[in-house]
């Protein structure tokens, strides 16, 4: 999926740069103007504070540490997801009877979104690490079942019958013929399921955690320390840009052929 | 990434009515089956004491609490209806002020070079950070009443109402752009009665992505700071320790969702029914 328009105008490439100076330049008038007092700080604050941050454990965790520490529990929770949902939402898709006895189930349970499942994770399991992965697997397992299932279901019929017409087994169906026809939008569920854990991640680590860069910026909300908050954004927001490129870098590796079928 | 989205979410509909047609006879006896399973299998491990009664409650606890919570205060200082009505209230305050800046906005990036470069940039800036990412900043600017809550929830709709109308004219056929300038349209003609009807379904995507999405913030939100809400009742389910009064607020979270996303689909069909499948 790339998008159509960022390459567009390489001829007229002036504006973007005016606009993003322009929103700096108003930005740091704004704050030197002293209007909004200490809540809003200059982006030369944030930037002076970003390299505090870099130089100073926060807590006792460098900000390495603290991605790491929020990195390690989305993945561990999405590794797991990805090992119980894809099969299952694989098998949903493939066999009528695992869907009429899943589905039931799993729709009860689909509405409700990842975090407000957090309430009930504490109770479960209590502040350490448990439940903030807990949360992240539900945040990532819903959309893996869920993707793997409409990509199953949506194999064009025509290439299973004509692999049963050429003799396969309804094994051999499944494994050569629908597993890679579903596999971009497996994919797909993958992308969005990482984004929605890292974001799920975030909420747990805002509602109680020792380390994580949900807790760096509960630190900056409880020192009134607004450019602690938004060196903490702009981080968190790296690395979730930096999954969403990741993920589609290794897809374009796995999965050559999604631009035709997508298309 | 706005794209996988929607080529994600816009079969799902149809998934369900394939679902729909090929679940007769037998199949539905074994759903039947495998749901009565689930509460017998839930009520059982409660009742025998395999899970404490202080960590799970039973189906049958959960609907007493549901139906007392109707009009009892106890034990989190609202009814059900009442932080329902605040919940709602908040979530379709920030949605709709959202969506009616985002949605013209990414219809105007979509069709004009010019915003688009004005605007894209900041926009890209701002993008990858989850308005859950925002809430410090917005209870340290707004305290922690209603603007706050508001304004996080305007950001989380806001992201993929832009995205999804951007896209949605980006991709509207160039021939059908050609037809109506040959016939003599203007850009802003063309805009209105071409561009325009062609992204309406990927807008309506962007919608109900809006929607989901305010209403997960929403809870997010009130987890973290607020006095009422469906998000404030399973807090403090859990401050009390009451199973029943979180999955009671977790079940009205989850249905009140879908049949917000339900509404918007009718709502959809009526609206665009050019959509294709």
């Amino acid at each position: 999926m790339s998008t159509p328009s960022i390459s567009a105008g390489r001829n007229v490439q002036i504006i973007p740069i005016i606009s993003v100076l322009l929103i700096g330049v108003v930005w740091q008038l704004l704050a030197a103007s002293g209007y909004f007092g200490k809540a809003l700080p200059s982006p030369v604050d944030v930037v002076s504070q970003f390299i505090q941050m870099i130089q100073e454990p926060i807590s006792g965790v460098s900000l390495l540490g603290h991605v790491w520490a929020s990195m390690f529990r989305v993945l561990s929770a999405f590794f797991i997801a990805v090992f119980i949902g894809i099969p299952l939402g694989l098998f949903m898709g493939w066999n009528k009877k695992v869907e009429a006895i899943v589905r039931p189930i799993f729709e009860i349970f689909r509405p409700i979104p990842p975090i407000a499942w957090i309430p009930l994770a504490i109770l479960w399991f209590g502040i350490e690490e448990t439940p903030k992965i807990f949360i992240c697997f539900i945040g990532a397992f819903v959309p893996a079942v869920m993707n793997a299932y409409t990509g199953i279901r949506f194999t064009d019929p025509l290439l299973i019958d004509a692999a049963r017409m050429l003799g396969g087994t309804r094994q051999q169906q499944f494994r050569e013929v629908a597993m890679p026809a579903a596999l971009p939008a497996v994919f797909a569920g993958l992308q969005n399921g990482l984004s929605l854990s890292w974001m799920c991640v975030l909420a747990a680590e805002l509602v109680g955690a020792q380390e994580g860069v949900g807790y760096l910026i509960i630190v900056g909300m409880n020192m009134s320390n607004p450019s602690m908050i938004i060196s903490g954004m702009l981080i968190i927001g790296a690395v979730g840009a930096a999954i969403a490129v990741g993920l589609r870098f290794a897809e374009r590796r796995i999965l050559p052929w999604k631009r035709e079928i997508a298309q | 990434m706005a794209k996988d989205e929607c080529i994600v979410e816009c079969p799902t509909g149809s998934a369900e009515q394939r679902f729909a047609e090929g679940s007769a006879g037998s199949l539905i006896w074994l759903s039947a089956l495998s749901l009565v399973t689930f509460f017998l299998f839930w009520a059982a491990i409660v009742h025998f004491g395999l899970i404490s009664e202080t960590l799970l409650a039973s189906p049958e606890d959960v609907l007493k609490t549901f139906c007392s919570k109707l009009n009892d205060r106890a034990p989190d200082g609202a009814t059900l209806g009442q932080h329902f009505e605040s919940s709602l209230l908040l979530a379709l305050t920030g949605y709709f002020s959202a969506v009616i800046i985002g949605v013209p906005l990414g219809l105007l990036m979509g069709w004009y070079r010019k915003i688009d470069e004005l605007v894209r940039p900041v926009f890209e800036l701002v993008r990858p950070i989850p308005p859950i990412a925002w809430i410090p900043l917005a209870i340290l600017w707004f305290g922690i009443g209603l603007t706050a809550k508001a304004y996080i929830i305007w950001l989380s709709a806001f992201v993929p109402s832009v995205i999804n109308s951007y896209f949605g004219i980006k991709l509207t056929e160039p021939v059908l752009i050609n037809v109506v300038r040959t016939f003599g349209a203007g850009k802003w003609e063309s805009f209105l009665k071409v561009g325009v009807p062609a992204a309406l379904p990927m807008v309506f995507t962007g919608l109900r992505l809006s929607l989901s999405s305010a209403w997960m913030t929403l809870v997010a939100a009130e987890l973290l700071a607020a006095t009422e809400g469906l998000g404030y009742m399973i807090q403090m389910g859990r401050t009390l320790a009451r199973p029943d009064v979180i999955i009671v607020g977790m079940l009205t979270i989850g249905f009140t969702g879908a049949l917000m996303a339900f509404v918007l689909e009718k709502l959809e069909s009526k609206l665009a029914p050019w959509r294709k499948q």
